[in-house]
């Protein structure tokens, strides 16, 4: 949840434009505009004031000292922190359940971002172009996993996954389709891959509200022009559609792979714990369990700057390899 | 004007959020001594505290004890004790998730309790020590460092082993195994039946089974050797022994197991043993609480047996799961701490704690037992039957080893197959030989 309700960052920076404008020019009338100026600036910097300081106090702060923990090795509770320079950074390629927790964790991001971003297109196009009857229906139905709280989703996804008596397993019966049966939660080959469709189910509707937001402000001039030419729907979707929506569609982008990171953590701890036998152990739980369960507050911190860097250079990646030319309309 | 209105409102705002961030004070001014307690709300539940700690108060009016208790006391007190706000006494067990006993152990940040066994039980002419039933002190559990030094008493204590329908072995005709052979033999009768012999409701419930298990091979020498990581002693043949008799007994687990087997599910594992879909299961005491309501096959009954003995005639151990009372070394009132704890032991307290099914380990326990649990723990009054304290010793801590996941929680793979017997074998090996060079 804490992931999902915030909104996404805005990918203009104006900032830098707005007072780039009125210096031009103010010469004669010199000294009591810029007077005026110095005391507008310093006003902004006072309302800024207590917003930084939380920036500071919370996010800042903290993030330093894992990086600084990283180089320790502590308990996390003892006066005696020991300083060890990059060691921890060296045990964790040694670390199978590390290689293992962060092979995990990629995977889990490329088949839930993939998978949610496609079908999360697909069904705002839908729902926007194809004036579906009941939309508002389907759209307050798939948005709905997105208010639940993660233990809620976990004890649906027991009874969904459960193997004897579940939904899925049961359906597949009903259809005579029992050779496709699975011990969704219990089979490692498969573990992951049932938590990825909790993940895709609980973000899917948020995505495709954002998407239906954005689609829904293209005029609608451009697809009877379109239409008039011959263009399918599917050529408007990928012609028309998608490349006037496609500032959205990066921002979003990057914002869901920082918010799989996080959700695979709480879908994990509270479905599977990890097992069995660490099959879906992802990079945050791992963190979690050597940090405290196993007294390594060090080692915990080196996987945490490791998470860090890692998705900050996917969300770098991304977002360079999705640079396009803004379009207008 | 407006503006320096602006001005002094946000220097108010962030003087504000800075001054909540600030605890408040801390307000004794009473003259009484503060005694802060903090326990884990168990299955046994929180009223006893109340009442123990009011009766306590009640015989110490110079002492104002104050409680905090809650299902997961390490996230409310750590944050106070990481800003050394440290409770006097902690009532909390080993391998809870967030391992904070096991953390202050690996810090050495307890308090020496040594002095508290000499100490008269309040009110009473016997010393805690005395009170104490033999060999529940002086082990792993109690004396970390392998010193003659207790650091954690023990507060209560349960029998685990393997729990069964023991309504459905009446009712088969059905023999409770004594040793391993009979056990499969079992195992092959129930399968033409269709029923399962085993299932565990998550693997780390294995502890039980293992620890009694290694004891039960290879003798109290061999079990220590494992415990303190001896060199090569998952290469021995002992350790071979165990290995073999866990591998064939997970060839007889219930299928529904592992897909059970986590935190979400685990229930539906100890179902299974109570809808006749399973026989055996590792377990605690607490079972009969925790499924109090759940639905059950007809004349279904709880029963408790310790592993079968690895030899015919060999001794049989049965591991005692020990919830432990502790003083953090940065306490306050360390004396005073002391003293109350060994008022826990009085006879009063006892009576209490026992009315919630919280069995203290102290001699004049037996006359206070209900009758359920008076049937589990007569499996101690077997003489071929020996009670087993402990677990895994403390070393420092080492990066991304842990020793007891590799031990439990491989048990998945194996019935998965996912792993075999001879990789278990030399990952437990790896893992044990870093513990040991960590705590040499």
């Amino acid at each position: 949840m804490t992931t999902s309700a915030a909104p996404p960052p805005s990918p203009t920076n104006g900032a830098s434009k707005s007072d780039a404008a009125p210096s031009a020019g103010s010469s004669r009338r010199g000294a009591p505009a810029r007077a005026r100026r110095r005391a507008d600036t310093r006003f902004v910097l006072v309302c800024l004031l207590p917003a930084l300081a939380l920036f500071a106090v919370f996010m800042i702060v903290p993030t330093m000292n894992v990086f600084r923990m990283s180089l320790y090795t502590w308990s996390g509770f003892s006066p005696d922190m020991r300083f060890v320079g990059l060691d921890n950074f060296r045990h964790l390629l040694d670390d199978k359940q590390f290689v293992r927790a962060f092979q995990n964790t990629v995977a889990l991001l490329v088949v839930v971002t993939v998978v949610t971003m496609g079908m999360g297109l697909f069904l705002a196009a839908i729902m926007t172009r194809q004036r579906l009857r009941g939309r508002n229906l389907y759209r307050f139905v798939l948005y709905i996993p997105n208010v639940l709280s993660v233990v809620v989703i976990a004890a649906i996804f027991s009874a969904v996954y459960d193997q004897e008596n579940g939904l899925l397993n049961g359906t597949l019966r009903l259809l005579s389709l029992d050779g496709l049966q699975q011990v969704w939660l219990g089979n490692q080959k498969v573990v992951l891959y049932s938590v990825a469709i909790a993940m895709v189910w609980q973000s899917l509707g948020y995505y495709m509200v954002l998407y239906m937001s954005s689609m829904a402000s293209i005029p609608e001039e451009l697809y009877e022009a379109s239409a008039l030419d011959g263009a399918s729907p599917a050529r408007q979707f990928f012609a028309l559609t998608l490349p006037l929506i496609w500032e959205n569609l990066r921002t979003t982008l990057t914002f869901f792979i920082m918010s799989a990171v996080n959700l695979s953590f709480v879908l994990v701890r509270a479905m599977t714990g990890g097992g069995p036998d660490g099959s879906s152990e992802v990079l945050l739980s791992y963190m979690y369990k050597q940090a405290y369960t196993n007294s390594s507050y060090g080692y915990g911190m080196a996987i945490g700057v490791v998470i860090f860097a890692f998705s900050f250079l996917v969300s770098l990646l991304v977002s360079r390899a999705t640079r396009r030319e803004p379009l207008q309309f | 004007m407006r503006r320096s209105l602006v001005l002094t409102g946000a220097a108010v705002t962030v003087l504000g959020l800075l001054a909540g961030c600030s605890a408040g004070g801390s307000g004794s001014d009473s003259g009484k001594t503060i005694l802060k307690v903090a326990a884990l709300e168990g299955g046994y539940g929180r009223d006893m505290y109340t009442r123990v700690i009011k009766e306590y108060e009640a015989s110490h009016p110079d002492i104002d004890v104050q409680l905090q208790i809650s299902k997961s006391i390490e996230d409310e007190i750590t944050p106070n004790m990481k800003a050394g706000r440290y409770p006097d006494v902690v009532v909390l067990g080993q391998g809870r998730k967030a391992a904070l006993t096991e953390t202050l152990i690996k810090d050495k940040a307890l308090e020496d309790l040594t002095p508290v066994l000499k100490e008269k039980v309040p009110g009473e002419d016997t010393t805690v020590g005395d009170k104490l039933t033999e060999g529940i002190v002086g082990n792993l559990n109690t004396d970390p460092y392998r010193t003659d030094q207790t650091y954690l008493m023990p507060m209560y204590y349960a029998p685990t082993g393997l729990f069964h329908n023991k309504g459905l072995f009446e009712e088969k005709g059905w023999k409770v195994p004594g040793t391993w052979d009979e056990m499969f033999a079992l195992g092959d009768t129930a399968k033409k039946q269709g029923i399962p012999l085993f299932t565990y409701p998550t693997a780390g419930y294995l502890d039980s089974y293992f620890f009694a298990l290694l004891a039960d091979v290879g003798g109290e020498r061999f079990y220590t050797d494992v415990m303190t990581y001896k060199k090569d002693v998952w290469k021995s043949a002992n350790a071979r022994k165990a290995l073999d008799i866990t591998t064939k007994l997970l060839g007889y687990a219930a299928p529904a197991t592992v897909g059970y087997a986590n935190e979400q599910d685990f229930t539906k594992n100890q179902q299974l043993v109570l809808d006749n879909k399973a026989l055996f299961m590792p377990n605690g005491t607490w079972i009969v609480g925790e499924m109090a309501d759940a639905p059950r096959a007809d004349g279904f009954q709880w029963g408790l047996t310790p592993l079968p003995a690895a030899t015919t005639g060999g001794k049989r151990y049965i591991t005692t799961s020990v919830e432990s009372v502790w003083v953090p070394s940065a306490a306050q009132q360390k004396d005073a701490a002391k003293e109350f704890i060994a008022y826990l032991y009085s006879d009063k307290a006892a009576k209490i704690f026992a009315e919630s099914n919280a069995i203290q380990p102290i001699e004049s326990i037996a006359s206070s037992l209900s009758a359920e649990n008076a049937e589990f723990y007569k499996v101690y009054e077997d003489p071929k039957v020996a009670a087993l304290v402990g677990g895994f010793a403390s070393t420092a801590p080492v990066e991304g080893v842990d020793i007891k996941a590799t031990l439990f929680d491989t048990a998945n793979s194996i019935i998965s197959g996912d792993t075999t017997e001879d990789k278990w074998q030399s990952a437990l090996n790896e893992a044990s030989e870093k513990l040991r060079q960590a705590g040499s």
